[in-house]
């Protein structure tokens, strides 16, 4: 479990990271917390010639609100969006997802755009970007450009991301006003990754019916999925157990979940049936629906 | 330092060893390094059974900074193939066929990491770079992976020189079985299987060879838990006589067993060194260790127990198998484990009768080694068996264990194999976990919790450890594992150093047997220095640390040598200070005339009288501050008790969380109750993690696929609860020396007491548990929840 030999660059601009990526294209990789990327090079399953670490961009970090988006910088720690104030109070639903992303001596490194571009099929923050349609920033000596969530993820460990590209920011929408959010996740222990997580979004109208939902599951694919079918049918339904159980089926029914030592198809279906009512439900009481 | 009165045994004292290792400065194999040491990475097979044709590592060989490659044929040059237990007599045992092989794979490779070559090269970076430009060429074979793959004579054996994969047939038979079952109102019957998991210390594996050509001398630093052991078993394989070597082992991160061995890449290491004469550094990592580090416990058994109605099981037919991987564990076998399963069984049970077949079997998956209570098995069978009759009779499983459990001095007054039932304290615990636990009432709050849509669950077992347990009549002297030496010494300045051939690994014996020395010499415990470690200083010693042996046998021998040596003082001391021995007294250090407080002599001015003033004592007594005592181990007693825990099941996820986990022990007189107390704790842990989390898991192809951290999942501080602990008052069987071993007995029975609460939880849907492992998607296919397609 050494490393391979391999080339380091510290660049402390993000022009200099983007001239590195022009020159060494698929032969580097960019690195900041190294939460998934050391322990790969490690195995020898990752091994970059180049490896380009932009912990010494200082451009790149930070979290800032602009007009109901928030935008992280690609290296803000997962620690510090969960201690985050901003976070808190603008978008709950990733505070309440943070804390199950490894442990705090993970978090303390990890970053938010690593775990984006990592795309990770398990990972949290992956189906926290595409349940809040979230836009990511990504530039290369090209230019920049923006891309949705969810044209961003592909497959395993696999994005649009073009190989001369560097991602910058990650930007979250905050709205809609008044929803009622839910991170659920069952894991085999704190801290692992998923067996299966789903997130929900529950906006209510004047009359309390359903105006709007969204349901995003993740560790039952290649990468995070949204239920968009069944996130139409809610719309307008009266917000209820058995509405909720219902839709919960629906969401699960069509899943193809890989099996592993962890788990069979069959109990991860199961348990995206579970979770997404769990989250359906818990995002519409707090959205205020008396259930 | 805590105190109890003037005594330190009893107390929670501190233990020495914490600020050293808590603050990064314990000395590990690795923090080991010599002058002019090369590094060492094994190529390993990533396939579990195929014909070896051929290995190139010339390629390899050029890459700059590679000193050596050494494939299956060097090593046959290097080196003389071996039978594992070779040196115990266990590579011999009756209906047993032993393998001879090499410490590299030469003509097939067994199991996935089967070590295919040793690359010996500047850095550890250069070496694991040197592995991929190895080429080997293997014909694949049909992996043995299940019990059924291994009886299949359609089958290749994995050792193709014994025809089958079978390696050893065991058949014991206590009382009448034909009788009980005669008289039986009822027959229970039960396939129940054990599943392969490890022991995982923190440090893995991992030695450094030093040889010197010109005296002719090996110096292995190894992490270890047997350095004399380690001594024992190389000459025979790498061809240096046992009196040149010397192994040293110092702080050890773990070894639950696994340690015990010595394993085909300590012969490669050592072979190694001797050809090159530099010294070489093997330091295994996490992913060889979950590999091929070893693994234990896959065993299964087919019960059949005959019972009277009102829940009392007369005898016990059973048929045991276990798979023990391919290269059997040197010097002890996991086919031992056929017979201490079918010896351990009783347990505290008045069993009447035990018909009991087993067999070992080769397969195509890792090492089978020791693991923490490896008889444990036994432990878990009957008491996993004692609840499947409780639930078929309609007997709760609290009485079941009354009228099961031997009550103290009743008949039976010994068990099956002859070991006699002296102060047993089972029954004690029993009533007193079942009155901490609240068993009484918790029946209605289950009723209640499950009106709720809450499934909770209450579970029980007790056992007996013998470390090393009460003699059987007409045993004298010493048992297999031999007796126990130690060296007592005065050093200057008054100092006492005890040299133990315990090799501690986690265990904090500098701490405990200095507690007991400090007592019974009368000096201050600071003043107490333990040493261990070094087969140049040591007394031999088959195993150094394991069986949970060093409570009774180490401390034993400690007091049993401090009360020698402190007669040796005050007959010296006598005079000097022209006394009567018999009225003097030793404190704190210094040795005093009763009733003349005023008359004394340092401990320290007695050692330099002793080294520099001799013919200041004209007696005839010896003039020396040194003892040499060897223990039997007295007259031993038991160790055991009851776990009882409470859980509750997430019906929708699987999971289980524990409300309350309490442990009723007796382990003798502990010496220092914190240290017995992280033993236990550490225990549990280990069969949470047993049971709920970690899986030694092999595909239908015979691929390890839990082969890191990500898939073997250790119980971690937010699994495992926290864990109540209370005592028995213990019965003394020795005049003198009553602690008792207490390291195995939390891990083997703690899987059954939680796997009973489990069980008990999914009473509703009729679950009935007969495999060990149970991640929360096996718990949701037994209550039919989820069906596996």
């Amino acid at each position: 479990m050494k490393l391979p030999l391999l080339e380091y660059h510290a660049p402390q601009t993000v022009e200099g990271v983007l001239d590195l990526l022009d020159e060494h294209g698929d032969e580097a990789k960019v690195i900041a917390g190294g939460q998934s990327l050391m322990p790969m090079m490690a195995m020898r399953l990752a091994r970059p010639a180049q490896l380009i670490d932009i912990n010494g961009v200082s451009t790149l970090g930070g979290i800032d609100e602009q007009g109901g988006v928030l935008a992280f910088g690609a290296t803000t720690r997962e620690r510090e969006a969960e201690r985050s104030r901003l976070v808190a109070e603008r978008l709950p639903v990733l505070a309440e997802a943070l804390p199950f992303i490894g442990h705090v001596s993970i978090r303390n490194r990890g970053t938010i755009g690593g775990s984006i571009a990592h795309a990770d099929a398990s990972a949290e923050l992956p189906a926290i970007a595409l349940i809040t349609d979230a836009q990511i920033v990504v530039r290369s000596r090209r230019g920049e450009r923006t891309i949705a969530a969810d044209d961003f993820f592909v497959s395993h460990y696999t994005t649009t991301l073009s190989d001369d590209e560097c991602l910058v920011e990650v930007r979250m929408p905050t709205g809609p006003s008044g929803a009622g959010w839910s991170f659920q996740e069952v894991a085999r222990r704190p801290g692992d990754f998923a067996l299966v997580g789903a997130i929900a979004m529950v906006a209510l109208d004047e009359d309390a019916a359903i105006d709007r939902a969204r349901i995003c599951l993740f560790g039952v694919s290649d990468r995070p999925v949204r239920a968009a079918e069944v996130e139409a049918a809610l719309a307008g339904a009266t917000a209820s157990l058995d509405a909720f159980d219902a839709a919960a089926s629906d969401a699960a029914e069509y899943l193809e979940p890989a099996s592993d030592m962890h788990g069979s198809s069959a109990y991860r279906r199961h348990l995206a049936r579970v979770t997404v009512r769990r989250a359906l439900t818990r995002a519409a009481q707090r959205a205020g629906a008396p259930l | 330092m805590e105190q109890v009165g003037a005594r330190s045994v009893g107390a929670r004292v501190m233990r020495v060893e914490d600020p050293r290792i808590l603050t990064g400065r314990g000395r590990y194999v690795d923090d080991v390094v010599l002058p002019d040491m090369l590094h060492a990475a094994f190529l390993r097979s990533p396939i579990p059974h195929g014909r070896l044709l051929g290995v190139d590592a010339s390629e390899a060989r050029r890459l700059q900074g590679v000193v050596a490659v050494y494939t299956g044929e060097e090593i046959q040059r290097l080196t003389t193939a071996a039978q594992a237990g070779a040196e115990t007599g266990m590579n011999a045992m009756p209906n047993m066929k032993s393998p001879t092989f090499h410490a590299l794979a030469t003509d097939k490779v067994r199991h996935i990491g089967d070590p295919l070559a040793l690359v010996v090269a500047e850095s550890r970076y250069i070496a694991e770079d040197a592995l991929e430009l190895i080429v080997e060429d293997i014909e694949m074979l049909d992996p043995i992976v299940s019990y059924e793959d291994a009886l299949d004579p359609a089958k290749p054996p994995v050792f193709d020189e014994l025809g089958d994969n079978i390696y050893l047939t065991a058949a014991m038979s206590f009382g009448d079985a034909d009788a009980a079952f005669a008289a039986a109102d009822r027959i229970v019957r039960a396939s129940i299987d054990v599943h392969r998991h490890q022991p995982v210390p923190m440090e893995c594996r991992g030695l450094i060879a030093s040889w010197d050509p010109v005296a002719e001398h090996l110096t292995v630093h190894a992490s270890t838990q047997s350095p004399h052991m380690m001594r024992m078993i190389l000459p025979a394989q790498v061809g240096i006589p046992m009196d040149q070597i010397r192994v040293i082992a110092q702080d050890v991160g773990g070894g639950f067993g696994l340690k015990n061995s010595v394993t085909r890449e300590d012969v490669a290491i050592v072979a190694a060194a001797k050809d090159l004469g530099r010294p070489v550094k093997w330091i295994e990592d996490r992913l060889e260790h979950l590999a091929t580090g070893g693994q234990a416990r896959e065993e299964m058994a087919d019960l059949e127990a005959a019972v009277t109605a009102d829940g009392v099981i007369l005898g016990v037919r059973m048929d045991i198998k276990v798979n023990i991987g391919a290269y059997p564990s040197d010097p002890f076998p996991g086919a031992i484990q056929c017979y201490t399963i079918i010896m351990s069984f009783q347990g505290p049970t008045r069993l009447q009768a035990l018909d009991a077949r087993s067999i070992a079997l080769f397969s195509n998956k890792g090492t089978y080694v020791s693991y923490r209570g490896p008889w444990a098995t036994a432990d878990f069978l009957r008491e996993r068996l004692l609840d499947i009759v409780a639930s078929e009779l309609g007997i709760d499983p609290l009485d079941i264990r009354r009228r099961n459990y031997v009550v103290r001095d009743e008949p039976p007054l010994a068990m099956l194999t002859g070991q006699p039932f002296v102060g047993v304290t089972t029954q004690e615990s029993v009533e007193q976990a079942a009155l901490l636990i609240g068993w009484e009432g918790f029946r209605q709050r289950q009723r209640a919790a499950r009106a709720e849509g809450r499934y909770l669950g209450i579970g029980m077992a007790s056992y007996l450890e013998a470390a090393p347990g009460p003699r059987v009549p007409g045993q004298e002297g010493p048992d297999v594992m031999g007796d126990e030496t130690t060296y007592l010494s005065v050093e200057d300045g008054g100092k006492i150093v005890i040299v133990t051939r315990q090799q501690p690994h986690g265990q904090g014996h500098e701490t405990t047997l200095a507690q007991v020395a400090a007592d019974e010499l009368g000096v201050r415990f600071d003043d107490i220095t333990v040493r261990y470690g070094d087969t140049d200083i040591t007394p031999v010693a088959i195993v150094g640390t394991g069986g949970s042996r060093a409570a009774t046998m180490a401390n034993g021998a400690v007091l049993h040598a401090s009360r020698e040596l402190r007669e040796k003082i005050m007959t010296l001391a006598a005079d000097v200070l022209e006394a009567n021995a018999a009225d003097l007294e030793l404190a704190a250090g210094v040795i005093s005339v009763k009733g003349s407080p005023a008359v004394t002599l340092s401990l320290a001015e007695l050692t330099r009288i002793v080294h520099e003033e001799p013919e200041r004592l004209p007696s005839d007594a010896e003039r020396s501050l040194s003892v040499t005592r060897t223990f039997d181990g007295g007259s031993p007693g038991w160790s055991g008790g009851t776990h009882s825990c409470i859980v509750e099941v997430d019906m929708e996820t699987g999971l289980v969380n524990f409300e309350r986990y309490l442990v009723v022990e007796d382990c003798g007189v502990p010496v220092n109750p914190a240290i017995v107390e992280g033993q236990i704790r550490g225990g549990v842990a280990q069969a949470i993690g047993a049971v709920l989390l970690e899986h030694a898991a092999y595909d239908d192809e015979g691929q390890y696929v839990a082969a890191s951290f990500m898939d073997y999942l250790l119980p971690t501080t937010d699994i495992v609860p926290r864990i109540e602990i209370h005592h028995v008052e213990t019965v003394e069987t020795d005049p003198d020396v009553n602690f008792r071993g207490v390291g195995e007995g939390g891990m083997i029975v703690a899987p059954a007491a939680i796997t009973n609460a489990i069980e008990d939880a999914l009473a509703p849907f009729g679950a009935r548990i007969l495999g060990q492992h149970l991640p929360p998607a096996r718990i949701l296919e037994l209550t039919g929840t989820v069906v596996d397609r």
